[in-house]
This record gives structure tokens, C-alpha cells and sequence, in this order.
């Protein structure tokens, strides 16, 4: 039991030869939902894409495990496969990749002994339903195309077919119309009330406080300059909406000095 | 070496007889000689663009040509159609020719048939399409093609027919090389969809032809070629196509096979009101080499057209794609794009692509858009972070790539069987 959770430790990494991660210690127990706040450049979506592999980004020390198991040093795949998804900001479009291949795709490599097609198409059926989704995206491109809106509603499609045992969500929030945030609330609140996405830990990446009203967090970190400066309750994100960045920012250069 | 070369020193006497007496009757022996006179007489296409060219046309030694072998028996051509309804179909399996044509269709004039055939039964008709696409005096692989033509197929679909499934030509070169002559014509306001389908069996072949398509005022055409010779056969074809006033062509050239590929077209719109499109792709894997050149000629204004090409390399495989969209002084108001995207699996592959736009006329709307790269590090990222391996994402993103090549294509059943042939390309890797 002791060693379940997304643990990070001490984690270190640069993007073409900078440092932007100093030492990272953050643990996502599971069913929890922690929020990851923090100014533009604090280093909080570099920290998305050196937990999941991104090969532009070189980790230079620490570790991440998934209940137990070392992801630094997997390939992306086998990161997914551990049990580890991240909601992308800016996910790529593939022309000429249907929505329906890649998620079919994508579910038989993270979980290849699976349901019969029908089931699994009743499956994607209602989960479109949960996100005001059409089905008629089943056959356009991967992200090809795409609005910010519909490219956030299908990173939260995928989200809630693979049920990851840990999803990172990197500002899904921003771009979003009042809409678009709702749907997304929505799944992920769908997903957390069933019970086989229940177990699943978050990691809500956001610079703005707007998505934690629709996802409730039960720790909110704040992130400067590749480091987390503070942990608390979810009232943390509430002043952060009063007062934005600079009071920690102050607080915690009081606090070296 | 002499006897490696076209030169007349180099092919005997009594190889040209032996060559000239496996052709078809379609045409007489002067115009043969004279074909064989202007292929000897016209220069090799020349290397000069880029570091391609490693097979050398020059070596294309005729003495080796069989074209009086007795026609394979039993070969079973691969049957990519099955599953399509069909309206008629012509199997060549090397000069044994089987036709399919309903006498419904017969009754309301469209002609399915042999090239000799038609000479014979339908000489007027034929005239008129034979030779005004494609000038087998001034085309070196063209010449060579008339000169031993031995097999061919002649499609005709008279004034207002409509005709509903596609029309199937199959050529197979088995125990013979194949010098094959395709003709499609297409009177006033007739529609048609041909279909040609070019394979061989286990033994190297060399395949020269010609494809002819004249589409007449307001008709339409759909014309897609799949070539999937096996990969130590040497294919040549020369193809051209006259679109008239408001008619469309729709080409679709999927060059799958062969170790050498020359592959020609040039579209000649010389009525207002005609559009063409062209879409092509190719797959050089192993050690393939593709030179396709497509010509999209706009002589008069108020004619438009679409070329889209996809290829990939990996491997050691070499290809140039020559893409010409010419514009006369005359072609005021044309409107034509050109999309051309090259991917490149291997470091050893090389693709050379070159795009050329000649514009005369002033007030035209030309688009041009090339990319030539490896597969993009993000899309794979985002597909592996989604559980995908490697090796599955980039199968994924290469068949992705061609997919609007694919979708020009006519035929689900086609279109279907071209993502397999290209899957199983990019799984061999």
C-alpha cells in the first residue's frame, strides 16, 4: 500500500539545455484530485511532458513512480501502459487517422485483453453522450481541424475510455467557453462516480482557479520557478483567484530572505 | 557494351521478328518499325534532376523481352474487385483475352473489347481516340510501347450512357512481358468509371504501355490504375488524357509495384468548362525506384484542376516526382492546385520532388504546396503517450498521410484495397 500513488521525487529536468524543473516532490494518492497552480514559465507543463516521456525533454535527475513502478527511462507507451495519461494543451492533429482508429487503437494497447466491439462501441456511445459530443467526430481526423473546444472535448473522450490509473490534465481550461468547461467538469465528475474510474488520482495543471470550481481539488500546490513554494487546501486556489501570484511570489522570496 | 543497349547492333534481326510476331494485330508492321525508328532515335531521359536516377534506362536490354512465350494457364490474378458490382470487365493474362460485357450494355453501344478487335470491328471509333493523347513519336518509352504492343483494351461509352459499376481492365504479365494499349473514350455527356489493374506473376517482367483517356463535351470519367507488379519487373507507362467543354477526368495512379516505375501523365484541357483531377501515390520500400511526372496542361480558359500526390520512401527507395501545372497565354481564368507531399521512413530513402508551375496567362488562380519531411515527432509522441508503441504510431501516421490520395480514389472496395497494400508496406519496413 505504502508506495501506491503518483510519486515524484526530487525530479529534475531541462528543455534544450535549460533547467526548468529544480527538484520537484509531489504525491498524487488515488481517487485524489491535486491541482497544480502557477504563473506562466513556472515550469508546470514541462513537468507534464517529462513525466510522460516527451523525448524534448531530458530528465537530469529524480524519480517518478506509478504505484510502485519507475516510469523514467519507459518509453511513452509503456508509461500509458503503467497506467499514466496526460491531457494535452496543444494535442497534434494526425490527418488522415480517424477518431474512432485512434481510440480503438489507443484502448487495445493500454488494455489489449478487452471488450467485444459492440461493448465497447455502447461505451464510446455513452461517453460522447456525457461530453455533448456528436458522433459524427468518430470519423473526422485526429484533431485535424479542430476547434479548442472540440480538441479539449476529445483529450476528456480519451480520458474517460482509457481510465488511467493517473491523468495529468495540462490547462484543459484554457480556450474553453463556459460550455466546453461544463462538459468537461461533467466527464471527469462521471467518470470519478463510477466505479472503475473512482480509484483514479488527478493532476489538474491550471493557471487560472475557474476549472477547480467544476473539479473540486483536495490539494492545491503552487509552482514557481520549477519548484513547488506552497501546499494547501482547496481554499489556497481561492486566494490565488483574490490575489493571483504575486503574494505568494512575495511570501516565499520573504521566506528565503 | 553494345548488347546491353537499344541499339539497333544490340537487338538482332531475328529478335525484332520474334518480338514483332508476338504483337497484337492492332497495328501493321510499318507503323511499328517507325515506332521502334523513333524510339531509337529519341534521346534517354536524362538524369538531370537530383541523385535518382540509379537505374539506368540504358540497360533496358530488349534481347531479353519475351512476347512469344506460350500464355500462362492457370494464373490467378489477384482479385482485388470482388466484392464491387461490376458493369464489364476485360482480363488480358498475357495475350488470352476474356471479356465480360452484359448485352444491355452491348445494346446501348458501349464497347468493351481487344485493341485488335476494335481495329477490326470498330475502326472509326477507335481513330478517333488512338494517338491524340499520347505521341508515341515524340515519347521514347511510348514508341517502344506501340512498337511491341501485344495486348490492349479499348473502352467506349457512346453519347448520354451513364454507365453505373465500374469498368474492370486487367492486364497480367506472366510468361510474357507486356506491351499493353489501354483506349478509353467517352462520348457527349457519357459517365464511366475504369478501373485498370496491372500485375504479374513470380517472374521478372518488363511492362511498357500506353494509356489513352479522351473524355467528350460534359462527360465524366473516372479512371484509377492500380499497378502491383512484382518487385523485380521494370513498368513503363505513358498516359494522356484530353478532357473537352464542362467534361471531367478523375485519374487515381497508385504505383504499388515494380523494381523500376516510370509513370507519365499529361492532361491536356482544351475546352472551357473541363476539370481534372489527379491524384497519385507511391511507396517506395526495399529497393524501389518511382519516377512519376504528372502534367496538367490549361490551353483555354475556365478550366480547372486538382493534383494531389502522396509518396513515401523507406529503406533504400528512390523516387522523383515531377509535377507540372502549365498555364497558357490563352487559359485566362483558369484555377488549378498542386499538393504534393513526400514522407520519408529511412535515412537511406530519398525522394526528389519537383513542383513546377509555368504560367503565360494573367489572371489565373494557380495553388502550389509541397512538404517533404520524416514522420513529425509530435504526432508520435501524442500516439505513444495514448499507449500506442512506436512502431504502431507510425504505421498509423503513414497511412494517415495518404489518406487524401486514398480518398480520390473511386471505389471503397479500391480505396480499401489500397490501405492494405500500403499497411503491409509500411509493416515490412
Amino acid at each position: 500500500m505504502s508506495d501506491r500513488g503518483l510519486r515524484i521525487k526530487d525530479l529534475r529536468a531541462s528543455v534544450a539545455g535549460k533547467q526548468i524543473l529544480n527538484g520537484i516532490d509531489l504525491i498524487v494518492e488515488p481517487g485524489k484530485v491535486h491541482a497544480l497552480m502557477g504563473p506562466n514559465g513556472s515550469g508546470k507543463s514541462t513537468l507534464a511532458f517529462a513525466m510522460t516521456g516527451h523525448p524534448n525533454y531530458e530528465v537530469l535527475g529524480g524519480s517518478v513512480t506509478l504505484d510502485g513502478e519507475e516510469l523514467l527511462g519507459l518509453p511513452p507507451d509503456k508509461r500509458a501502459k503503467a497506467g499514466l495519461f496526460l491531457s494535452f494543451q496543444y494535442p497534434a492533429a494526425i490527418p488522415g487517422v480517424s477518431v474512432a482508429n485512434f481510440i480503438r487503437t489507443a484502448r487495445q494497447s493500454v488494455n489489449p485483453t478487452d471488450l467485444p466491439p459492440a461493448k465497447f462501441r455502447k461505451m464510446i456511445f455513452e461517453k460522447l453522450d456525457v461530453l455533448d459530443m456528436d458522433s459524427a467526430f468518430l470519423s473526422r481526423s485526429v484533431n485535424d481541424g479542430f476547434s479548442g473546444g472540440e480538441k479539449k472535448r476529445l483529450e476528456m473522450l480519451q480520458l474517460a475510455i482509457l481510465n488511467p490509473k493517473y491523468a495529468v490534465l495540462d490547462e484543459t481550461d484554457s480556450g474553453l467557453d463556459v460550455d466546453a468547461l461544463e462538459s468537461v467538469g461533467k466527464s471527469v465528475s462521471a467518470m470519478r462516480e463510477t466505479g472503475e474510474g473512482k480509484e483514479t488520482g488527478f493532476l489538474i495543471i491550471t493557471h487560472y482557479p475557474r476549472i477547480l470550481q467544476h473539479i473540486k481539488a483536495d490539494v492545491v500546490h503552487i509552482m514557481m520557478d520549477g519548484r513547488i513554494v506552497k501546499t494547501g487546501g482547496p481554499e489556497l486556489a481561492n486566494e490565488i483567484e483574490r490575489e493571483g501570484y504575486d503574494k505568494i511570489r512575495e511570501e516565499v522570496a520573504g521566506g528565503v530572505a | 557494351m553494345a548488347s546491353l543497349s537499344l541499339d539497333p547492333v544490340g537487338i538482332s534481326s531475328e529478335t525484332l521478328e520474334l518480338l514483332l510476331a508476338g504483337a497484337s494485330p492492332a497495328f501493321g508492321a510499318t507503323a511499328r518499325r517507325s515506332a521502334l525508328a523513333a524510339y531509337e532515335a529519341l534521346p534517354f531521359p536524362t538524369a538531370s534532376y537530383g541523385r535518382y536516377w540509379k537505374h539506368d534506362l540504358h540497360k533496358i536490354d530488349l534481347t531479353h523481352v519475351v512476347t512469344g512465350a506460350a500464355p500462362a494457364t492457370g494464373f490467378a490474378a489477384p482479385e482485388i474487385f470482388t466484392r464491387d458490382a461490376r458493369s464489364a470487365q476485360i482480363a488480358c493474362i498475357d495475350g488470352v483475352v476474356a471479356i465480360e460485357l452484359s448485352d444491355a450494355l452491348r445494346a446501348r453501344g458501349v464497347i468493351v473489347t481487344d485493341l485488335a478487335t476494335a481495329r477490326r470491328d470498330h475502326a472509326s471509333l477507335l481513330e478517333a481516340a488512338l494517338g491524340t493523347t499520347v505521341n508515341a513519336s515524340a515519347d521514347k518509352y511510348a514508341a517502344l510501347a506501340l512498337a511491341f504492343q501485344n495486348v490492349g483494351a479499348f473502352v467506349y461509352v457512346p453519347a448520354g450512357v451513364a454507365v453505373d459499376h465500374p469498368i474492370v481492365i486487367r492486364y497480367a504479365a506472366v510468361a510474357n512481358d507486356a506491351f499493353p494499349y489501354t483506349v478509353i473514350s467517352a462520348g457527349e455527356n457519357a459517365r464511366v468509371t475504369v478501373i485498370e489493374q496491372l500485375v504479374t506473376g513470380e517472374a521478372p517482367r518488363f511492362i511498357c504501355g500506353i494509356a489513352e483517356i479522351v473524355v467528350g463535351t460534359r462527360a465524366r470519367v473516372d479512371y484509377a490504375i492500380v499497378q502491383s507488379a512484382n518487385i523485380q519487373s521494370k513498368t513503363m507507362i505513358a498516359r494522356g488524357a484530353t478532357v473537352g467543354s464542362d467534361a471531367v477526368v478523375r485519374i487515381g495512379l497508385a504505383e504499388l509495384g515494380s523494381a523500376l516505375t516510370v509513370d507519365t501523365l499529361k492532361a491536356l484541357e482544351h475546352a472551357p468548362g473541363g476539370h481534372t483531377d489527379v491524384a497519385g501515390l507511391f511507396f517506395a520500400t526495399g529497393d524501389q525506384h518511382v519516377d512519376l511526372s504528372t502534367q496538367v496542361d490549361h490551353a483555354v480558359g475556365s478550366t480547372t484542376s486538382n493534383t494531389i500526390i502522396k509518396s513515401a520512401a523507406s529503406d533504400r527507395g528512390q523516387a522523383r516526382y515531377l509535377g507540372n501545372i502549365r498555364i497558357r497565354k490563352s487559359a485566362h481564368g483558369s484555377d488549378s492546385s498542386l499538393r504534393d507531399d513526400v514522407l520519408l521512413l529511412s535515412e537511406t530513402a530519398h525522394v526528389d520532388s519537383i513542383p513546377a508551375l509555368e504560367i503565360a496567362a494573367n489572371d489565373v488562380k494557380a495553388f502550389h504546396g509541397a512538404t517533404v519531411g520524416a514522420i513529425d515527432a509530435e504526432q508520435l509522441f501524442y500516439l505513444m503517450s495514448r499507449g500506442v508503441p512506436r512502431i504502431e504510431a507510425e504505421r498509423l501516421i503513414a497511412l494517415g498521410f495518404f489518406e487524401p490520395a486514398i480518398a480520390q480514389f473511386p471505389t471503397e472496395t479500391l480505396r480499401a484495397h489500397l490501405r492494405e497494400a500500403l499497411e503491409a508496406k509500411v509493416t515490412a519496413q
